[in-house]
């Protein structure tokens, strides 16, 4: 069974939403994101994205961007980083998804990821430019090797979409929470939760929400409405301020902590 | 196309439905009609399609409660409203809307009440009766960019003409479909999702979902998705509107200059032993053809009621000329352009001011005309629901490829009457310089089908694609995806962009549009790169020759064509497209020429 399923399970039971944190990987390089994981996992991650850097990336905001400009110019490559969730991988058995754009998968090829991906640990896929009606190849190779290919859900999505894309999406759907790109956000969108509800009832998977989630009240007020809570710019942020690799280090897992402790404590109030 | 089954009684129905592909299925709650459904019968239904097909429930001046309820005991996951529901009503139910309305005069009007919801036009006698209606009214609102379902007496008889007539988002049929009252019939439903989708088939290229060949497509993420159908949707219901391309051609002629003529350049011929053409869309206004797109697309901006237009641009000529659009069109104007190109292009970053439109600085990645795009693409994803995004070339996510090259057609169009005209015969060969592809696109389609005529296009070779770097993915770059469409691209091995380099910023560009791509792989076209030295040389070459100053961009074709000369006919007929004029380059020419000295 596939880590993420199980680590629902794990959520559902528990009775609260579960908290992915997103990293783009090798900001500023490899070694810092493989102590990273653990440590966040120690801090209350339920699931870890993974970003690998693309040198385009139009579905990202400032933050983001600049954390793969970082990854990039560290000579960051997708094998490097599937290598590093395979290390990763001898001391964390976290669900682990990796995020990017689809000319970078075009290049690895589509079989030969999808078939490193499951030998290296990881365990789902979200290639944000390649939407349900694009990328069957793709579609073909993650069933085959058992990883989930999580599909996104925008604000603006038709009611046919919603419905394809619900269908579609292995391991959860991915709602996109504000039409935009990636980036923290003071306020959250008065009608998330219609769209939240109108995802649920139909998808079989359980329903994540991201984009804008910045602080520990936006989380938990997230986590009362969805099946998990994601969290990307706000962490990169706090992981390229750190002066240090401690520093960062320390300024992620307390950031995580203050996340968890929200997303564990929401729906108790 | 989206096919919606409604008045669906029992699950067996529903399953029906489905197995032939429906994308929704209507659950009627209306009282005192002959398809009303009980909750224990719709429970029934609803469980049926779960995640499969769109469950529309459909009411009639129903209390706000009930519907509510409905929705959310039934798992409704939109609401038809078939009433004189208000707009305050819709605005307040938690999931999407189709607003029914009668398709008679009052549409336009009515449909204005409700800017923000699907329509469904029905029978203005309130259908049921297997009688149509006059589909062009629904057409008119989809090419104002509202998503618009039909409905009121189509069957699988004649819902593939109703499509090409009204080019709807979708289409609706209850009453046709059945065997018995109340019960569906799976041949005629299959019939009818079938013939549906196939009133759509596009007549010649890209297919329905934006392929040349391999090339093309729509990558970019999902919020972008649904603007990109409706710009198709409304894109695909102007294509043989008379109105729309009538209002175009007058204002091609009054305002930007059109038809630019075709000019035998006389000592040029005798020089090379041709006989060469030369279109000059120098003369067109703001000196470029870059006018004939921005022109087209602000009036379907126009058209589709959106009242901001964007655009990214290089050096700025497309920026220019998507603000004097915008200026004609009286449109709120704001261009992304690289903070390296800002510095470089001072004087065209104050035209575009001059003319109303703000400029916004792109500090990120390389700091030029792809980082530019980048940008644009997210504004436009932040900002989707009340902006028109003005692509600049036959480049990006369908169906921008499309409605460029359709805009740039006028050039080939006109071309190939006038060469009739002078020599009465086709050409030999058209020659135009490739960026992103749309002047040599315009010139080449409506030649697409003549054999005889061969075509090139010169890529920015830069300092040579040997040693790099250059702008030149067709003749040295391998495919890939940028800016939301499968195409050739300069990248490295694991799939990273590289910037582009070239003495002339509309060539300074790593990708190139999709059709061309196919063009290469299908040996219709030939494409070769000339180097910023080769432009340059044949910048002075024509200017001495022929008293014109060309762009750099058009020196890469005249660069071509010089070498090329030796190796045709003797006497052949060469059109070469002037694709825009040299005053902005004098500037930076007067310096390379001084360099060399």
């Amino acid at each position: 069974m596939n880590r993420i399923d199980r680590m629902f399970e794990r959520t559902h039971k528990q009775g609260r939403a579960a908290l992915v944190t997103f990293l783009t990987a090798g900001d500023p390089d490899l070694a810092l994101t493989a102590q990273l994981v653990p440590e966040l996992e120690s801090a209350g991650a339920d699931l870890i994205e993974l970003g690998f850097a693309h040198s385009d990336p139009i579905g990202e905001g400032a933050t983001i961007q600049a954390a793969s400009e970082r990854a990039l110019a560290g000579g960051t490559t997708l094998g490097q980083v599937i290598e590093t969730v395979h290390e990763i991988r001898r001391v964390s058995e976290i669900p682990i998804l990796l995020m990017g754009y689809v000319n970078n998968v075009l290049a690895y090829g589509e079989a030969r990821l999808a078939a490193d991906c499951a030998r290296a640990g990881v365990d789902g896929l979200i290639v944000v430019d390649v939407p349900f009606d694009e990328g069957q190849r793709l579609q073909a190779e993650c069933d085959a090797h058992g990883i989930h290919r999580i599909l996104l859900v925008a604000p603006t999505s038709t009611p046919e979409r919603v419905v394809r894309i619900a269908a579609r999406s292995r391991g959860f759907v991915y709602c996109v929470s504000v039409t935009g790109v990636t980036g923290a956000r003071r306020e959250l969108p008065a009608d998330l939760e219609a769209l939240v509800r109108r995802i649920q009832r139909v998808a079989s998977v359980p329903v994540g929400v991201g984009f804008g989630i910045s602080t520990g009240a936006q989380a938990a007020q997230v986590a009362r409405i969805a099946d998990a809570v994601v969290v990307g710019s706000a962490l990169v942020e706090r992981v390229a301020a750190g002066a240090s690799p401690e520093a960062s280090l320390r300024a992620a897992s307390d950031f995580v902590r203050e996340l968890a402790a929200a997303v564990r404590t929401a729906r108790q109030t | 196309m989206q096919v919606k089954i409604c008045g669906i009684t029992s699950a067996r129905d529903a399953r029906v439905a489905l197995e032939a592909g429906a994308d929704a299925i209507g659950l009627n709650f209306v009282p005192g009609t002959p398809r009303a459904l009980d909750p224990e019968a719709a429970r029934e239904i609803s469980s049926a399609a779960v995640g499969v097909a769109v469950r529309v429930g459909v009411f009639r001046d129903a209390p706000l409660e009930q519907v509510l309820g409905l929705v959310a005991e039934i798992g409704l996951d939109a609401v038809q409203l078939h009433g004189d529901e208000p707009p305050e009503y819709a605005a307040a139910l938690p999931v999407p809307v189709l607003k029914a309305l009668p398709g008679d005069a009052s549409l336009e009007e009515r449909a204005a009440a409700y800017p923000s919801v699907d329509l469904l036009i029905d029978h203005p006698s309130g259908g049921g009766s297997g009688t149509t209606w006059n589909f062009e009214l629904a057409r008119k609102l989809v090419a104002a960019g509202r998503r618009v379902w039909i409905a009121g007496g189509l069957s699988p008889e004649n819902v593939a003409d109703a499509v090409r007539v009204a080019r709807p988002h979708g289409v609706d049929a209850s009453s046709t479909l059945e065997s018995a009252p109340g019960c569906k019939d799976p041949e005629r439903v299959r019939e009818f999702v079938r013939r549906a989708r196939e009133g759509v088939e596009p007549r010649s290229e890209p297919d329905a979902s934006g392929y040349y060949g391999p090339y093309g497509g729509r990558f970019v993420p999902e919020t972008l998705m649904p603007a990109l159908s409706e710009l198709d949707e409304a894109y695909q219901a102007l294509i043989d509107d008379e109105a729309f391309w009538g209002e175009l051609r007058s204002l091609l002629k009054s305002y930007a200059g059109r038809p630019t003529p075709l000019y035998f350049a006389e000592r040029m011929s005798a020089e090379l032993g041709l006989r060469v053409y030369l279109k000059r869309e120098d003369l067109a206004h703001t000196g470029a053809h870059k006018i004939n797109n921005v022109l087209g697309q602000a009036l379907i901006a126009k058209r589709m009621g959106k009242p901001r237009v964007i655009a990214e641009t290089g050096a700025g000529q497309h920026g220019v000329a998507t603000a004097t659009a915008c200026a004609r069109y009286g449109l709120d104007c704001e261009i992304y352009m690289g903070a390296k190109d800002i510095e470089r292009q001072a004087l065209n970053v104050f035209r575009m001011e001059l003319l109303g439109a703000r400029v916004h600085s792109v500090s990120s990645g390389s700091r030029t005309l792809k980082d530019a795009m980048n940008e644009a693409l997210r504004d436009w994803a932040t900002n989707v629901r009340h902006t028109y995004y003005v692509i600049g070339s036959t480049a990006g996510p369908h169906p921008y490829p499309q409605i460029v090259r359709d805009l740039q057609r006028v050039i080939g169009e006109e071309a190939r009457a006038q060469i009739l005209e002078a020599e009465g015969r086709l050409p030999d060969l058209l020659i135009a310089c490739v960026g992103g592809g749309s002047n040599a696109m315009g010139l080449f389609w409506p030649f697409r089908d003549d054999s005889a005529v061969a075509f090139v296009g010169a890529e920015a070779g830069g300092a040579g694609v040997e040693r790099g770097p250059h702008g030149a993915p067709l003749s040295a770059g391998t495919p890939g995806v940028l800016h939301g469409s499968y195409s050739y691209t300069l990248q490295d091995d694991a799939g990273q962009i590289f910037e582009a380099h070239s003495i002339s910023a509309g060539l300074d560009y790593p990708g190139v549009g999709p059709e061309h791509a196919h063009f290469k792989d299908l040996g219709r076209a030939q494409y070769v790169p000339v180097t910023d030295d080769e432009a340059l040389d044949a910048f002075v070459w024509v200017t001495q020759l022929e008293g014109i100053i060309p762009a750099f961009e058009t020196a890469h074709a005249f660069a071509e064509l010089r070498r090329r000369a030796p190796e045709l006919p003797r006497e052949s007929v060469v059109i070469l497209n002037v694709s825009g004029r040299g005053d902005k380059d004098v500037a930076q020419a007067q310096e390379l020429l001084a360099a060399r000295k």
